[in-house]
């Protein structure tokens, strides 16, 4: 609203937004084009923008070429169940950090938050080691434990401060009604924390969902790969079917930007929490 | 139940050992998977830990990292990694300014401007590789398109490790841009519209205000997204890897890592590598919370 004043000119806000507009949703609709384009088309000189004669023999194609709904699956999987043990683990010690009597407090926030300073690739070292001598890879195991305890950090940070802002009354009075605390916290706190559950919740999908380096190393084989592992298997060691990549990469695209259209207000205020607070 | 014994059930001690019970899987899953692997991944940097040939772990003690210092591979994916770090982070950062600049400005429908800075952000890295990889195709690609409509000459990008790592360092840019401009438009709208008012009686020109207002007032988000923006551009994997210039001339340090580990087998080798990389990583945190800390002194 501050910079009413600088930009108040209609023309000027039509321009920003036309950047900021293309610059987001540019390249997803180019492959959204590509994906549609034939064979002949996609080879044309000059290159044509708008798909001139859309098939979807290239979704087809997609499907038939690689397993994807077993890519989707497993990257679903993994997703679902390491965001459930995250908001397990980061709720029971985000509570201890807000509530509880406990010296320290802080200290032991900032250790969970210092994993995340901690890089991916240097743990995938140690844990490949570890994982192949324990029979793991190619397994979920090998991504869920990993994925939760680096989604740890965000979920604790995002909890913490939605358990503090709670005021103690409410839990004061049902522990009155016979609740103990850990029953307080589920049937009370949890609840009334509901928005910073569901935020700390798609972050943590999120960031299982894209990774891609431990995936990479951990679960090569097809029955365990993960999306954005599969993804890079269309392409042969000569050819690169962009198409087919194309169409594929739309299909996957698409649990992404559901999940971000419908919690785009919360995506955002955990992104930023962080940020603010910091 | 009375108040009184409620509030010394709140306050009794045994309350704290309820709080380090609900403490212990978080610090039991980060034990298993940090606090062990590090001390094993130090471990094993000074032994040779080659599986797959059948040769016995042996100790070697630093051989490992003298052999990194003298592996112009471990020279060149470092060289890379840097070059993508000192582009894309301050790139990043101009750009997301300019993003959330543009995106403060009071637009009546604000959910899509949000929705094309949050898309960004939430497309895996992998995926923004082969996206921008097919931008860049020599032939069918719409970069070379557009240099070829304003009569410029189109480039074979992927042949050359310049342009190579020109394009990795364009994907990174808009890949990470939207991030940092998500949480510098949080900043921007916590600056009291007050200031700017003040500035504009006192006949501040747009320029002073940005610069003696804005920029200033911004300065705590943008830290925090730097210090996490230059972490992860450190590690750069996904985007190069997506995006293979000749040979492995635009190999990054994340890279080369987890070649030697899971490709090669070699984990002795590739353990050094990753302490180097550890220690790149502590040095940049250092560096930031130095800067943060001197700048409240």
């Amino acid at each position: 609203m501050r910079l009413n004043n600088l930009f108040t000119s209609k023309r000027l806000r039509w321009f920003a937004a036309g950047i900021v507009l293309f610059n987001g949703f540019f390249p997803a609709v180019w492959i959204f084009f590509t994906s549609l384009k034939n064979e002949v088309e996609l080879t044309a000189k000059p290159i044509t923008y708008w798909p001139q004669n859309p098939v979807l023999t290239n979704y087809i194609a997609a499907f038939r070429d690689q397993p994807l709904p077993g890519y989707l699956l497993n990257s679903a999987i993994v997703s679902i169940l390491s965001m459930l043990l995250s908001l397990f683990i980061s709720a029971l010690a985000a509570y201890a950090i807000a509530r509880l009597n406990l010296k320290r407090r802080n200290l032991i926030l900032t250790c969970i938050i210092a994993v995340s300073m901690f890089p991916l690739v240097t743990l995938m070292v140690p844990l490949f080691e570890i994982m192949r001598s324990l029979n793991l890879l190619n397994s979920y195991v090998a991504l869920v434990l990993p994925y939760t305890v680096l989604n740890l950090p965000i979920c604790t940070l995002i909890l913490v401060s939605f358990f503090q802002d709670i005021p103690r009354d409410i839990e004061t009075a049902a522990m009155i009604d016979g609740c103990t605390r850990l029953g307080a916290l589920w049937r009370v706190v949890m609840p009334l924390a509901a928005p910073g559950v569901f935020t700390a919740g798609i972050l943590a999908f999120v960031n299982s969902w894209d990774e891609f380096l431990l995936s990479m190393s951990m679960n090569a084989a097809v029955a365990y790969r993960t999306l954005p592992v599969g993804i890079q298997m269309y392409q042969g060691e000569f050819s690169f079917p962009w198409p087919t990549i194309s169409a594929a990469l739309v299909i996957a695209l698409v649990p992404v930007v559901t999940v971000i259209l419908i919690f785009q207000e919360r995506v955002v205020s955990g992104l930023t929490s962080g940020g603010l607070k910091g | 139940m009375s108040q009184r014994s409620l509030r010394d059930r709140i306050l009794d001690p045994s309350e704290t050992a309820l709080a380090w019970a609900l403490l212990t899987p978080a610090i039991l899953f980060i034990l298993a998977i940090v606090a062990y692997p590090v001390s094993r991944l130090l471990f094993n940097s000074l032994f040779d830990v080659r599986p797959a040939l059948g040769v016995p772990i042996t100790f070697v003690g630093l051989d490992n990292y003298a052999t990194a210092l003298s592996d112009s591979m471990f020279w060149r994916a470092v060289k890379n990694t840097l070059i993508i770090t000192f582009v894309t982070v301050p790139g990043a950062l101009v750009i997301g300014l300019g993003l959330a600049m543009l995106a403060n400005m009071p637009f009546r429908f604000r959910s899509p401007i949000r929705l094309a800075l949050l898309l960004p952000w939430a497309l895996p890295l992998a995926f923004v590789g082969l996206i921008f990889a097919w931008f860049f195709h020599s032939e069918y690609g719409i970069v070379n398109d557009v240099i070829r409509r304003f009569g410029g000459e189109p480039q074979i990008w992927f042949n050359s490790p310049a342009l190579t790592m020109m394009a990795i360092c364009i994907a990174t840019i808009w890949k990470t841009s939207s991030f940092m401009a998500l949480i510098l438009l949080a900043g921007l709208q916590t600056i009291p519209a007050s200031l700017y008012e003040a500035a504009e009686v006192d006949g501040a020109s747009k320029w002073t205000q940005f610069i003696e207002i804005t920029l200033p007032l911004l300065v705590p988000s943008m830290l925090v997204a730097l210090i996490f923006r230059t972490l992860t551009a450190i590690q750069s994997f996904d985007i190069p890897f997506s995006m293979p210039g000749p040979g492995e001339e635009t190999q990054t340090l994340a890279m080369y890592i987890q070649i030697n580990t899971v490709d090669y087998l070699d984990l002795g080798y590739g353990s050094t590598l990753a302490v180097f990389m550890f220690m790149l990583s502590m040095a940049t945190t250092f560096v930031y919370l130095r800067y943060v800390r001197g700048d409240k002194d």
